[in-house]
């Protein structure tokens, strides 16, 4: 295997757009020839190897490539966008866009990460062991095209509108979640073991949100449709119970909204009307 | 003296074409047709408390005065320099100026972006996500007899809106409610009257026995003539004016919209009220909404800046979208600065994105929450900033500021701002509207003359001519770089 190895030479005060570090672009490129890569400081035009210490370690096993970025990356952007092979590996705080409309291979986080996190994405993994920002797995404005394959797993906490516009894929969240969760999704599923801010689902067509901790309520365009032991995520259970709401009726949706029973005493009315 | 007739007012997005000024001496003496509003700033614009007329640069931490020359060299200097620079205010000057001002930013690869950004940014970005069904005001004033107020109150933020283009217009198809409202006005005097003379012969408390609560929407609602409902999360001057007050627990609109969506689909709601409005009565006004012939639904930043934004505005669209399935209904934001819309208008002409725009990679790239003014001051990304006819430092979070003026800072403002007196280089221009023409666009994108009235102060030039003369310097810097 090749790990290529990146730190920043110095603090960042302006975004970096690093589009180039990629395992597609550094692939079958000299040291010399990655170091000339092109990334944008600001509004200054800069070569990879003038921003960033470049090394190389190559140890036994397969030929593919590692790249592993360590430092405050807080203000570079567009990590691995459109990657499709290969693993990043990020040492530190991340900065937005990281594996934007990415189609395959993986990126591990030990940080956090900033909004954008996956927009778009096609196939492959993203996990972050800290928290992600608001948009992660989004479509862009004014597309309704948002993460359409692939699975992004988030050990802290997300920001809003996680998954909007979401077509296909995974979201698993361990920690709690902002607003808007799975808002416009059309297809996918999304698991959010902590609590949820609400309006989970928003004008939601399909698909599937699985709350285990408190949402504050449940919006006025769902109905309540059963109570469930537990339920598949993935092919694996989920214990329970969970209320099972159906919407958004005001999208003609047939989504599927579970949320867990015993954190969420203050749904019991909706029991009646079952 | 001289009488100008039909000046366009430069304070809000109602752009009042009608105001009638007095000039005796290159001085505004007399104001006629304008709002409390409109008329403090004809009248009090010269006064010397609030106007600069001298360009200043700061030196050795001090602000000293300078040459006009001098402080545009030094502006483009910082611009020229500039890795990052931010170029923000616009909503307050010309179009022309703007044009000017995007032409700057494209050559600096900076990020350009308006005042919109902190007020219907989120109406916009819903509306490239829905639509918008909407008319000029025009069609509102002759035809619209159902009007809707959702989280603004034009009565003290718009104060002739009511009167020239909504409720209380003689339209040619609707009438006024002036009379009703007058009548109601004189039975709550009358009744307070009452109360105070029965306080009098008997002071206690229940001497008046209180009206009970009517159940249900009031007669007017019910009528063929022209109505108004205020959505509101308290009781507003213009709630007074309506017809009918529909308070919102605060930050619960979106909720209530859904509900209407579901209301007028005749859908059934799972709970008894939302956002502490009953079932019964919402049903009870989508009734209403779907009866009415022409509609008009206005929402300000009590929409736009509380919890959901932008969703809230898309909720808004999407109820009059599905309303347009039985009846006729338009939807238009109610806008604050006088050329806030000319600004989204000139941004998207020259860009094709309507604020916050980033050229710094040499195109216009655009994505509200990473490109906009709050987020980039907020993250500190920015190295150098120009405000033209803005004052974020009294408005903007607290660390947004403190990255604003930690960077070299330039101000081009008629005025004396609390952003002026953290600047590094201040020019004052003249005020557009009074003392130099120019155009601006309507909250309904009706573009209007400014007309110029009085003479500027000699050392105050229009916006325009500054921004050009900072731009031949950056282009003349630049080519010397590049050589």
């Amino acid at each position: 295997m090749t790990i290529i190895k990146l730190a920043p030479k110095r603090a960042f005060k302006t975004p970096v757009n690093a589009q180039t570090i990629t395992p597609d672009a550094f692939q079958e490129k000299t040291m010399s020839e990655i170091a000339e890569l092109h990334v944008w400081e600001g509004n200054r035009r800069r070569k990879l190897g003038e921003l960033f210490h470049i090394s190389e370690e190559k140890t036994a096993g397969s030929e593919s490539l590692r790249i592993e970025v360590s430092g405050d990356l807080r203000k570079v952007r567009w990590i691995g966008a459109k990657m499709t092979t290969g693993e990043i590996i990020i040492n530190g705080d991340v900065g937005m866009h990281l594996g934007e409309e990415m189609e395959g291979g993986k990126i591990t986080v030990n940080g956090n990460a900033e909004a954008w996190l996956g927009s778009m994405m096609h196939g492959g993994t993203i996990e972050v062991k800290g928290n992600a920002g608001d948009y992660v797995a989004s479509a862009y404005r004014g597309s309704t095209r948002g993460m359409n394959g692939g699975k992004i797993i988030i050990h802290g906490n997300v920001g809003n509108d996680a998954g909007n516009a979401m077509r296909k894929g995974v979201i698993i969240v361990h920690g709690n979640a902002g607003q808007f969760a799975g808002v416009n999704m059309h297809d996918g599923a999304i698991l959010i073991k902590g609590n949820c801010e609400g309006r989970m689902g928003a004008d939601m067509h399909g698909g599937k949100i699985v709350v285990c901790g408190h949402v504050k309520s449940v919006l006025p365009s769902f109905t309540i449709e059963a109570v469930r032991k537990r339920v598949k995520f993935e092919g694996e259970p989920v214990e329970g119970p969970f209320y099972l709401f159906l919407g958004d009726l005001n999208t003609k949706g047939k989504g599927k909204l579970f949320i867990a029973k015993n954190p969420n005493q203050h749904l019991s009315f909706y029991e009646k009307l079952l | 003296m001289t009488v100008v007739s039909n000046v366009t007012c430069p304070v809000c997005g109602s752009l009042c074409d009608d105001i009638e000024l007095v000039v005796e001496n290159n001085r505004i003496v007399k104001v006629r047709n304008a709002c409390a509003v409109g008329e403090a700033k004809f009248l009090g614009f010269a006064d010397p408390h609030h106007r600069r007329v001298k360009p200043l640069i700061r030196k050795n931490g001090e602000l000293v005065e300078a040459s006009l020359d001098e402080a545009i060299r030094r502006s483009a200097e910082i611009l020229a320099e500039a890795c990052y620079p931010l170029l923000y205010g616009w909503s307050s000057t010309s179009t022309e100026a703007i044009r000017v001002g995007l032409e700057l930013a494209e050559e600096v690869g900076g990020v350009a972006d308006n005042t919109s950004t902190v007020c219907h940014g989120p109406s916009i970005l819903s509306i490239q996500n829905v639509g918008i069904p909407t008319c000029t005001l025009g069609q509102i004033r002759h035809r619209a007899d159902l009007v809707i107020y959702w989280g603004s109150n034009p009565w003290n933020a718009h104060p002739r809106h009511l009167e020239r283009y909504t409720t209380f217009t003689e339209g040619r198809f609707q009438k006024s409610i002036w009379i009703r409202y007058l009548t109601k006005l004189q039975g709550l005097i009358g009744r307070k009257k009452a109360e105070r003379a029965a306080e009098l012969v008997s002071p206690r408390k229940e001497a008046m026995p209180q009206t009970e609560k009517v159940e249900g929407l009031p007669p007017p609602l019910k009528a063929e003539e022209r109505k108004m409902i205020v959505v509101d999360v308290r009781k507003t001057r213009s709630a007074e004016i309506a017809d009918y007050f529909l308070q919102v627990k605060p930050n619960m609109d979106y909720e209530l919209l859904q509900a209407f969506r579901m209301a007028i689909h005749d859908r059934e709601l799972d709970v008894d009220e939302v956002a502490g409005v009953p079932v019964e009565l919402i049903e009870e006004v989508a009734d209403v909404m779907l009866k009415c012939r022409f509609g008009m639904l206005f929402f300000g930043l009590g929409l736009t800046m509380t919890s959901a934004k932008i969703r809230n505005i898309d909720a808004a669209i999407s109820l009059v979208r599905e309303l347009n399935e039985r009846t006729k209904f338009t939807i238009m934001p109610m806008r604050g600065h006088f050329n806030v819309t000319g600004a989204n208008v000139v941004f998207t002409w020259q860009t094709g994105y309507p604020y916050a725009v980033d050229f710094s990679q040499g195109f216009p790239r655009y994505n509200p929450g990473e490109t906009s003014a709050v987020d980039i001051l907020a993250r500190g990304d920015l190295d150098a900033a120009l405000i033209v006819a803005s004052d974020p430092v009294p408005h903007f979070p607290k660390k947004a500021v403190e990255n604003l003026v930690k960077n070299p800072l330039i101000v081009i403002d008629p005025q004396v701002t609390p952003t002026s007196f953290m600047a590094d280089v201040v020019i004052p221009s003249a005020f557009v509207g009074i003392e130099t023409g120019g155009t601006a666009y309507r909250m309904d994108h009706v573009p209007l003359p400014l007309k110029k009235v009085v003479e500027p102060p000699e050392t105050c030039l229009p916006d325009e001519v500054i921004l050009r003369r900072i731009l031949k310097e950056v282009r003349r810097l630049k080519g010397m770089r590049t050589a």
